[in-house]
């Protein structure tokens, strides 16, 4: 067989095998939105329905009645954008102190900060509880919410990363020029960081958007739930609309899914970042 | 005053020290050149004496006042780096006006400073283009300019021309001489081309292993090495050491037998009287041998290859022995010779004993 | 350069809340675990919680479950996202866009909305899933009555979720690998099917260890998937994860010294596997 011949076989089986995974990998949130525009009788129907129904806003209507989701998407969308900012700039922060100072206990620093990335989340989780709803007293508070799962050590060696790679002699010529440390950091450092930080807010926003165990713990009033907990909420009722549920799927994907598309560079870019060290 | 003062200055890194204690003084307004090979610690002591670099030990005073512990920008002084090091998300002018800017300076001096600085490097025409958009040349006079800018006292510069192409590095070097009689400031430059600093400097600094070699005006190294190290790395080509024995001292005159040469002897005058029979090394440069029969002593060669550049040819003779030769001669004469005899001048050989040391 | 006083200036917002919630938290568990934390006040019971781990056979079916999935969704979800990334790093793909956006999609979807999905499409009289099967003529499957069957529903939400997540890590360590090094064997008539196991997969081993590691650790810990689309670990305790087990201790009876003791247990295995399957990938082949 000619050279380009064997290239179409190739290429056709290549094509032939991934499509179907592909369409398979699809299903379940083609399925999500097709649920989300179908009326109740509808989905619990015997019917097979693959396309999409005009029953989107009703099914709205009735997650809103079951559980004010958008007051939870609200408070999704308030303590994402809280947490980003913050955790960026306590990330870079401390990013920066490592990537480009000498000082005593940096190598101590450091360890303890690449070790809590072995250690499992749930490790944490109870005595955070134990100390932020018990002793504290600070449940169902904005700021059980933002501030514990703020300590992203994946962050700090990120912005360290990118910080250790820009030359030192640029940093070196402002300190010669008299501009303080904290300026050298705000007006020549990130700048230079605009890529890495795009890539770590992006990263950072979908974690605290999705997260989902910390939440459901620590806000027992209905006002202070997040979206997620919002509609996990509902999973486990018996008279529920579950074409609300898939709205409330919906509209908790869906932004991230456009937000994906048109920055899939930047995810990429800042999960492979973690991995290939 | 900004005149310039290093005493026994040492640097350590833990246990290991790189620089042994290096004393040198340098007046207000010199052109000092520190200049040796790679990791001879030539780099290390501009950023000490810029306060990039912690002093280990000794002193360093600038105008008068001890200056180690002070940070760099409270030392009146400022740096151009080898890689330019300019802001790459800034215009050429917010590069310029940037320290100024950060420390508060009233606007109107900063702009009459920048202004000046842009005329001095004539690169107003470029204010409000971007580092990426410029050739080689014009970002290093916009780090040139960042420096003016500050109206220091010391002028540091880091290897500045070492990033460019040949042609340029020629011009940049006129454009700061240039920049050192119009401005008349105190400038300590480190290379490690001999090149720059022969014609840049009013005084060098040879340094090596940390260590100082020799210091003094460049002519000064040039006629009158301290040793063998000095000899061979000032002057391009570079000098010749041939291998020699002491035959004969008198405390006046020496006779030296020149081992490789098929036992030619030169008879010079030296008053370090070595010991006879010592092993000694004599150093020619390339552009003083004379014709044969003219000097204190002939050697014959076999030419390996000949270089002709026009006005000058260069003739490389036992390359691969342990004795290799350069020598350089007028014109190009002498077509397709395979052999050459020529002379050596006796007051142009200078004799080094065994650890390098220069007799006199 | 000595410049101690800013480098903690910089560090310090940090590293507070890295203490307070974090280094604190992990040392305060451990002290938790030695109360015996079922009735208030609690009391200083070093035994109580540790000794009841490991006797206890809740403990050991949560285990039981987790590690059956351990065992396999992960080899299974790791062979599928190599497949992913090669095919996805092929010159010869069209619309990579597209597939990129189909496998890729997953990460970005919260637990929460795929649990509930997958809920639905999986139940057992109107569940698109059975519908299809039933099209096909295959026999029904009660997905949330049969444990076997839950189980296995479990397996493959995980693998939906996390296999798009590991192959962008696989096609970012495909794409590190030289070009030159392939040209030489297409020079030496090596086969592209040994090319792959000869060349790419011994190069592709420390990225692909690395996925291991994180999704074994990540399945120790598997929680949102049990609760929500089998309903709490159902049937029964058959798809109780560990994860799941320790939100009941802890969060469901308050039992929060048996939960911590239960954490630093999961904490445990989690390194003793990732360093047995460490110690195995680096045997000499």
């Amino acid at each position: 067989m000619t050279r380009s011949g064997q290239n179409r076989l190739r290429s056709f089986t290549l094509h032939a095998l991934l499509a179907p995974l592909a369409v398979v990998w699809l299903f379940p949130l083609w399925m999500m939105a097709v649920f989300s525009t179908m009326p109740d009788h509808g989905i619990f129907s015997s019917d097979v329905v693959l396309w999409f129904g005009t029953s989107f806003t009703d099914n709205v209507r009735n997650l809103q009645a079951d559980t004010d989701f958008m007051r939870a998407l609200t408070v999704s969308v308030f303590v994402g954008v809280v947490y980003t900012v913050l955790s960026v700039m306590l990330t870079s922060m401390a990013g920066w102190a490592l990537a480009r100072y000498r000082f005593l206990g940096k190598t101590a620093v450091l360890g303890i900060i690449l070790g809590t990335i072995t250690l499992p989340y749930f490790v944490v989780v109870i005595p955070q509880f134990v100390m932020v709803a018990r002793d504290f007293k600070l449940a169902n508070t904005w700021f059980a919410l933002i501030v514990p799962p703020l300590f992203n050590s994946l962050g700090v060696l990120f912005m360290r990363q990118s910080f250790s790679m820009m030359p030192p002699d640029l940093f070196d010529a402002a300190r010669v020029e008299g501009v303080k440390e904290w300026r050298i950091f705000l007006y020549v450092a990130l700048p230079l960081a605009r890529p890495t930080i795009a890539a770590l807010s992006i990263i950072l926003f979908l974690h605290s958007w999705n997260n989902y165990l910390w939440p459901l713990l620590i806000s027992s009033d209905r006002s202070m739930f997040t979206a997620p907990v919002a509609l996990g909420s509902l999973v486990g009722l018996t008279k529920v609309s579950w074409g609300g549920i898939m709205a409330g799927a919906v509209l908790l994907t869906g932004p991230m899914l456009v937000v994906f598309l048109l920055l899939q560079r930047h995810f990429i870019a800042g999960i492979s970042a973690g991995a290939v060290k | 005053m900004a005149d310039l003062t290093l005493k026994s200055v040492v640097k350590r890194y833990g246990t290991f020290e790189i620089v042994h204690g290096v004393s040198l003084g340098i007046e207000d307004g010199e052109f000092v050149v520190f200049v040796g090979p790679s990791g001879c610690g030539k780099s290390t002591l501009l950023r000490m004496i810029a306060g990039l670099e912690d002093i280990s030990g000794g002193e360093i005073s600038i105008g008068g006042r001890v200056v180690n512990d002070v940070e760099p920008a409270d030392r009146g002084i400022a740096m151009v780096f080898q890689s330019y090091a300019l802001y790459p998300h800034m215009t050429v002018e917010q590069n310029l006006s940037f320290g100024l800017r950060m420390n508060g300076n009233p606007k109107e001096d900063t702009d009459r400073r920048v202004k000046r600085a842009a005329q001095i490097l004539r690169i107003d025409q470029l204010m409000e283009r971007r580092p990426k958009q410029l050739s080689g040349g014009q970002r290093q006079r916009v780090a040139i300019g960042r420096a003016i800018v500050r109206e220091p006292q010391v002028f540091l510069f880091d290897e500045p021309l070492s990033n460019l192409d040949a042609e340029l590095r020629v011009q940049m070097r006129v454009e700061i001489a240039r920049l050192h009689k119009e401005l008349g400031v105190t400038m300590v430059y480190v290379t490690h081309d001999q090149t720059e600093a022969m014609t840049l400097a009013d005084k060098i600094v040879v340094l090596r292993d940390g260590n100082v070699e020799q210091i003094g005006r460049p002519l000064d190294l040039y006629d009158d090495p301290e040793n063998t190290f000095v000899a061979g790395f000032v002057g391009s080509p570079k000098m010749n050491f041939l291998a020699g024995r002491v035959v004969g001292a008198d405390g006046k005159t020496a006779t030296i037998e020149l081992v490789n040469q098929h036992e030619a002897q030169l008879k010079l005058g030296l008053s370090d009287a070595p010991t006879p029979g010592e092993e000694v090394t004599v150093g020619v440069r390339p552009e003083h041998f004379v014709d044969a029969g003219k000097g204190a002593c002939d050697i014959t060669v076999d030419i390996d290859v000949a270089e002709h550049l026009g006005s000058t040819s260069y003739v490389y003779a036992g390359t691969g022995s342990r004795e290799p030769l350069i020598i350089e001669r007028e014109e190009s004469r002498h077509g397709d010779e395979r052999r050459l005899t020529v002379g050596i001048p006796a007051k142009r050989a200078f004799v080094f004993a065994g650890d390098g040391r220069r007799l006199r | 350069m000595r410049h101690n006083r800013t480098a903690y200036a910089f560090l310090a917002p940090y590293l507070l809340i890295f203490l307070a919630f974090w280094v604190w938290p992990i040392i305060n568990s451990f002290i938790i675990s030695l109360h015996m934390t079922r009735v208030n006040p609690w009391r200083f019971a070093p035994g109580a919680n540790w000794s009841r781990l490991f006797t206890d056979p809740a403990f050991f079916n949560a285990l039981k479950n987790t590690l059956i999935i351990l065992v396999i969704q992960v080899p299974v979800m790791i062979a599928l996202a190599t497949i992913m990334a090669v095919f996805l790093n092929s010159p010869l793909l069209k619309a990579k866009g597209l597939f990129r956006f189909a496998f890729f999609a997953p990460v970005v979807v919260g637990e929460v909305a795929y649990s509930a999905v997958f809920r639905l499409m999986f139940n057992y009289d109107f569940g698109v899933i059975n519908k299809l099967i039933a099209g096909v003529g295959l026999p029904v499957v009660d997905w949330y009555s049969n444990p076997t069957a839950a189980m296995a529903l479990i397996i493959m939400a995980v693998t939906w979720r996390w296999a798009g997540y590991n192959a962008i890590i696989i096609l970012a360590g495909l794409q590190s690998i030289p070009e030159d090094v392939y040209e030489a064997a297409t020079l030496d008539r090596v086969s592209k099917v040994r090319q792959f196991f000869y060349i790419t997969l011994p190069l592709l081993k420390p990225v692909i260890a690395f996925c291991l590691v994180l999704s074994i650790i990540g399945t120790m810990q598997l929680f949102a998937e049990p609760f929500l689309i089998t309903n709490r670990g159902g049937p029964g305790q058959a798809t109780e994860t560990l994860g799941l087990f320790l939100y009941r201790q802890g969060f469901g009876s308050g039992n929060f010294g048996y939960a911590s003791a239960v954490a630093y247990a999961i904490a445990a295995l989690a390194v003793v596997i990732s360093l047995i399957q460490l110690r195995l990938a680096r045997d000499p082949q």
